[in-house]
């Protein structure tokens, strides 16, 4: 049996739909809702059935043809864990170095992982380019960019 | 109208919304030429960037953006035959034959004429058709509404491509589901939050759009290698002459009318889009060309590069017709300019017409000012421009993260939003690998709140029945038009399906090649 990525798109979608629906009967409704004819759980119903419909009829339709199968070779998924990995520590940086050092941090680690290695590149690529953002956004558009908790907590706030 | 399009001139030809529409056809035309990025994503990344103006210098910063990134998109598919987006892919069958025989800089040339006359002919049938349909829309109740949007949504669905009419529905519900995320505008009801404070203001659209749109096509790019292909720089100093003879203007002139009215007319239907009108501008000068002239296709056909081009413009033009009229976005891209004006807290539709005009005029204005830039200052600047081509991938791609996931944080400056980014991404890269089109999710997105509405409006008026949906013979046309356009093509599929069958044998599409990404 073959299983195409239309089969594996039916059936996330088939899930995704039975746990909207799920979920959906938990929305609160107000003392005498139910006597309306619209609601906040009538839009979600409408929408959990035809997802559940459209699903079915995908899985139905679907061809089992092999060139339909879902393919991962030849796809680099490590480089782009790195990458947003790198994105989910510049959240956290953003909020304990603050934006100026959080940005440099960032751009030097997503160039080291897109194979630069040249020690110069990296750092002129990103020092100058950070700055220059940093100084637009706080300077000229006078935005206010909190400074990052750790300096805050060693220099006491 | 001539009240109408005085304030639109006095608007637009205000020094700053002028310098707006110059950044944005330079922002536009340099995003447009990454390969991988295409309007859709070059207009999101301006969302945070207009949230700090105000709505027509927002609205027309990013109308310029939307030109400059077909015409960026043409410009790399005729260099380094590395469309930027769907709606240049055509571009490429003649134009890079065109640069591989050392004539560029004519091929540019040309795309540039053709974009610019495509342009101008739409925006001028622009000024009179929408103000015409706006008037006529002025009569429409809340179920008449609910229809248009049943509409849009179905035609985005039924535009987009064999075998994917399922996927784009699948998408527009997921897209709905997204909508209802949030507190309920009605009763006050918590939906789908799951008891987190992040998630009672409802999934952002700023956010979806760019993570959806600029974060993952960046990522699809590193997931698929595309950024280690480092042949695809061009030669610059090779672009050769930029001059069309007299013969050649003869030649392509009557292409460029009819691709351009041709063009503007698919870009109005909602859901089609730039994409299918260069397709079906390209097929259409192929039959009617001479014998000997349809050999020449593909090889550096100068009518087999108008054509495309011409269609592109002016259907980029078209789709702003249901955005400014009935608010129903016709492509990824006007969607994405539908919900920014909805963050300004203006309604697109009927009423735009009326309640600002200076919007709605100044952009249909700036549209001029736009293809007159694009011709005058990016034409001879497209050789020092293509430069930036040249920087280097592993440089450019963490700068393009950088800036889509900065643009998010510095509207809300709460990092919860990045790490939702994340996410995001990763399942629309995951849908990606599955073939999911991305552009009617958003659509759906956008459009739920506004449905919800006038279907709880239209509810309540006829006493919870839906006969709202075939007592007024408007709405019964809307619903039985958006009806067709779903069946329809899936029985004539269905029909050419069964006479292959029985004559054993498969003839292959090209609608198929126009699957996603339109312009």
């Amino acid at each position: 049996m073959t299983l195409t990525k239309d089969h594996i798109g039916g059936l996330v979608f088939l899930l995704l739909s039975v746990a909207y629906g799920y979920y959906g009967q938990q929305i609160p409704l107000l003392p005498g809702d139910e006597w309306e004819p619209f609601h906040a759980r009538t839009l979600p119903d409408a929408l959990a059935a035809l997802g559940v419909v459209l699903s079915l009829v995908m899985l139905v339709t679907a061809e089992r043809k092999p060139e339909g199968k879902l393919v991962l070779a030849g796809y680099d998924f490590g480089l782009v864990a790195k990458l947003l990995g790198a994105v989910l520590v510049f959240a956290l940086a953003l909020e304990w170095l603050g934006f100026l050092l959080a940005t440099i941090v960032f751009l030097v680690s997503g160039f080291w992982l897109l194979g630069e290695r040249r020690i110069k590149t990296l750092f002129l690529g990103s020092v100058p380019f950070a700055f220059f953002i940093w100084f637009s956004l706080s300077q000229l558009l006078d935005i206010y960019l909190a400074p990052g908790k750790l300096f805050a907590s060693v220099m006491g706030g | 109208m001539l009240d109408g399009i005085f304030t639109g001139l006095t608007t637009a030809v205000m020094p700053f919304n002028l310098m707006m529409v110059v950044v944005g056809c330079f922002a536009g035309t340099f995003i447009g030429m990454l390969p991988g990025l295409g309007p859709i994503s070059a207009v999101a990344l301006m969302i945070p960037i207009t949230y700090g103006l105000d709505p027509s210098s927002g609205i027309i910063l990013m109308a310029g953006v939307y030109y400059g990134a077909v015409f960026g998109g043409s410009t790399s598919s005729i260099l380094i035959n590395a469309p930027g987006c769907a709606s240049t892919v055509v571009t490429t069958f003649d134009g890079y034959p065109l640069a591989q025989q050392r004539q560029a800089g004519k091929a540019l040339a040309l795309a540039a004429y053709s974009s610019f006359t495509g342009g101008t002919i739409g925006a001028i049938i622009l000024l009179f058709a929408a103000p015409a349909l706006a008037s006529v829309s002025l009569s429409f109740q809340s179920a008449d509404y609910f229809a248009l949007m049943v509409l849009g949504l179905t035609a985005v669905a039924a535009f987009a491509g064999k075998g994917q009419v399922i996927k784009a529905l699948l998408m527009t519900v997921f897209g709905l589901m997204i909508a209802t995320v949030g507190t309920d505008v009605m009763s006050g009801a918590p939906r789908f939050t799951f008891g987190t404070v992040d998630l009672i203001d409802g999934v952002s659209f700023l956010l979806l759009a760019m993570a959806t749109f600029a974060l993952a096509e960046v990522v699809m790019t590193v997931l698929k290698g595309e950024h280690r292909h480092e042949d695809q720089q061009a030669d610059m100093s090779e672009l050769g002459s930029m001059k069309l003879s007299k013969e050649e203007v003869k030649d392509v002139a009557p292409v460029i009318g009819r691709s351009s009215v041709f063009g503007f007319l698919v870009g109005v239907l909602p859901g089609a889009g730039a994409t299918i009108a260069s397709f079906l501008a390209y097929g259409m000068e192929r039959n009617l060309a001479s014998a000997k002239e349809k050999l020449k296709f593909g090889k550096g056909s100068l009518r087999g590069l108008a054509a495309p081009e011409s269609a592109n413009n002016a259907a980029s033009t078209g789709s702003f017709v249901p955005l400014l009229t009935l608010g129903i976005p016709g492509s990824g891209t006007t969607a994405i300019m539908l919900g920014a004006l909805i963050a300004y807290g203006i309604q697109p539709g009927p009423r735009l017409f009326v309640d600002n005009p200076d919007v709605f005029w100044s952009v249909i204005i700036s549209m001029y000012f736009g293809n007159l830039v694009l011709l005058i200052l990016n034409l001879p600047l497209i050789p020092y421009i293509s430069r930036l081509l040249v920087i280097p991938s592993q440089i450019l791609i963490p700068m393009i993260l950088f800036f889509s996931v900065t643009g998010v944080y510095l509207v809300s400056f709460n990092t919860f939003d990045i790490t939702m980014m994340v996410l995001i991404t990763v399942v629309a890269i995951f849908l990606k690998l599955l073939q999911f089109p991305m552009a009617p999710m958003l659509l759906g997105y956008i459009l739920g709140g506004l449905l919800e509405n006038n279907l709880s409006r239209a509810l309540m008026l006829s006493d919870g029945s839906f006969s709202f949906l075939w007592e007024r013979p408007l709405t019964l046309t809307i619903m039985v038009i958006a009806v067709l356009m779903l069946v329809v093509p899936q029985l004539l599929e269905l029909r050419k399906s069964l006479k292959e069958k029985s004559a054993g044998k498969g003839t292959p599409g090209m609608e198929s090649a126009a699957t996603e990404g339109e312009g």
